[in-house]
């Protein structure tokens, strides 16, 4: 890993309050002056890349196989069940006297090849997803994680995407995380300087900054957080705020146009919108942070 | 009995609202329904309905690897044979377990020639049961942070609302997704009999859409859409989409300020559209 490169994740447990939309702007304002390279994270669901709008192809493709799957010989089969029995998935059973796997429920992990008394059961690589590169219109590289569909190890195709960018010589690496609390989460949380933790004023989003925080407690890494559509709900704006005390890095307002703009392609640093300017003035303090 | 889940891909479009708008719908019409919230990461079902998960009815365990170094060869074979990295062996050391990226498969238990690695229980996620109120009940999984396998926690949540809807004889049975496409959604839309896709009129939910339908399609789940916020922008991206896949948007919400305030304050249950 390079030495000084100083990671910010933004996280937020809930879904859809805002962490891409932020990332986007933070990059490109990071951009200025920063040699960086954003990263999302969110390898079930990347949109970073709608919200910068570089949706026309990438530079480079690269194929992630870090899931594998059982291929079960039925000649060496002989239907003792143990495999069935003992895989905690609930991905393998009986059919014909012979053991057959559910590809869609399997993670994976080899433990029916080892335990099978026949050698009937041999895993083999799968590709599970793949990593998108590009140069973005603003000179810094962003690169994407993506799992397809039905395929498993979602965590595993996020700690590839950061090994990539790591490769590339870079002062800060931006990461858009997931939403929730599970392994892509955790893979994305992992190793960074700062959080940046995002949500908004319902109680929803309250209960997931809190689920959040426990993730990011348990890496002891710091973090600074930022209510976003403040005013949908000031009642609760107050009280996340105390809850915060310190950590409390800014507010966002609601604007209806940030879906107008994203909806027509027009990256949120590129307007002049009342959030862009809320943000400037976060980012000027987390700036701070990294240097 | 029909068995419906709530999935969407993309986070924040609306999954949970929807879910709870929909079951709130079934009950007044005279139905009995169990709302079975399988965003086991973060559960939020309870809040709109203005819920305590204090009703714990039952706990799900898993069994983590522990080493009897007494009986440890140092051999290196369970270090070998994780596939999720979640042990670590220095040479000549003992293996170190690594809980955040261990799944409990039980491989390592499996090959350690030796007998070395037992199984220990611990406790990792609890399920909660409320009475919203009569013929209307909400069941929430709720797992601890920091697990690396979500699927088999769900896959408990969903058999006990299962057995429940058995019991009292439920007429539908909506499984709340978490976002995502992962392990754990793919064990709520399990065996359900179709999945409405919750999406909004953007190019990142269209994509997300795509990713969620794919997958049903894989599955063989046929799919409906309830576009959310649908006055916000154009959908016609999105309807395209729908026909793409056989599919077709049964339900437009538009945005409405007094849907966000229910929200934020979790006053779902009395919130007509």
């Amino acid at each position: 890993m390079p030495k000084n490169l100083y990671k910010i994740a933004i996280a937020s447990g809930k879904g859809g309050v805002g962490k891409s939309m932020l990332t986007s702007v933070f990059s490109v304002f990071f951009s200025k002056t920063k040699k960086i390279v954003a990263v999302d994270c969110d390898a079930d669901a990347p949109n970073l890349h709608i919200w910068l709008n570089e949706v026309n192809g990438w530079e480079k493709e690269i194929p992630v196989s870090t899931s594998f799957k059982p291929e079960i010989d039925i000649n060496k089969c002989d239907g003792c069940g143990i495999c069935v029995e003992k895989c905690k998935f609930g991905a393998l059973k009986m059919k014909n006297g012979k053991a057959e796997v559910d590809n869609l429920l399997c993670e994976g992990c080899g433990a029916c090849e080892v335990l099978c008394p026949r050698k009937a059961i041999k895993m083999y690589p799968v590709q599970n997803g793949e990593i998108k590169i590009k140069k973005t219109k603003w000179g810094f590289p962003l690169v994407s994680s993506h799992l397809y569909p039905g395929e498993t190890g979602s965590g595993k195709v996020v700690s590839e995407a950061k090994k990539e960018a790591e490769k590339i010589n870079s002062e800060i690496m931006i990461i858009d995380s997931a939403p929730g609390t599970g392994c892509p989460v955790t893979a994305s949380l992992k190793d960074v300087n700062f959080n940046v933790l995002i949500t908004e004023p319902t109680l929803s989003g309250f209960a997931d900054l809190k689920r959040v925080l426990e993730v990011v407690n348990y890496f002891g890494s710091d973090w600074g957080l930022i209510i976003n559509k403040w005013d949908i709900n000031t009642e609760i704006t107050e009280k996340i705020k105390k809850f915060s005390k310190d950590k409390f890095l800014g507010k966002i307002s609601y604007d209806k146009k940030i879906f107008e703009s994203v909806s027509k392609l027009i990256p949120i640093s590129e307007t002049n919108l009342k959030a862009k300017e809320e943000i400037k003035e976060i980012f000027n303090k987390v700036y701070g942070k990294t240097s | 009995m029909k068995k419906i889940a709530v999935t969407g891909g993309k986070g924040g479009v609306g999954k949970s609202t929807m879910a709870v708008l929909l079951s709130n719908e079934e009950v007044r019409k005279g139905k009995k329904v169990i709302l079975c919230d399988c965003d086991i990461e973060c559960p939020n079902d309870y809040l709109l309905l203005n819920q305590k998960l204090e009703n714990e009815k039952d706990k799900v365990y898993f069994e983590f690897p522990k080493l009897i170094k007494s009986k440890c060869q140092k051999c290196g074979l369970c270090a070998k044979t994780c596939r999720n990295n979640a042990i670590f062996q220095a040479p000549g050391k003992y293996p170190i377990f690594l809980k955040e990226l261990c799944s409990a498969c039980g491989a390592c238990q499996a090959v350690c020639p030796y007998g070395a690695i037992v199984p220990e229980k611990e406790e990792v996620a609890k399920l909660f049961l409320n009475k919203v109120k009569e013929n209307y009940f909400l069941v929430t999984g709720l797992v601890r942070t920091g697990i690396e396998e979500g699927g088999p926690v769900v896959t408990k949540t969903k058999k006990f609302a299962l057995e429940l809807a058995e019991k009292i004889k439920a007429d539908f049975i909506f499984f709340d997704t978490a976002p995502g496409i992962h392990c754990s959604v793919i064990s709520a839309l399990k065996d359900c009999d179709k999945a409405i896709c919750v999406a909004e009129p953007s190019p990142m939910s269209r994509i997300d859409l795509k990713l969620i339908m794919e997958l049903c399609k894989k599955m063989e789940i046929p799919t409906e859409i309830i576009l959310n916020q649908a006055d916000l922008s154009d959908s016609s991206g999105i309807e395209k989409l729908a026909s793409s896949f056989n599919s077709e948007i049964i339900k437009r919400v538009n945005y409405s300020s007094k849907l966000v305030e229910a929200y934020s304050k979790g006053k779902l249950l009395d919130f007509k559209i």
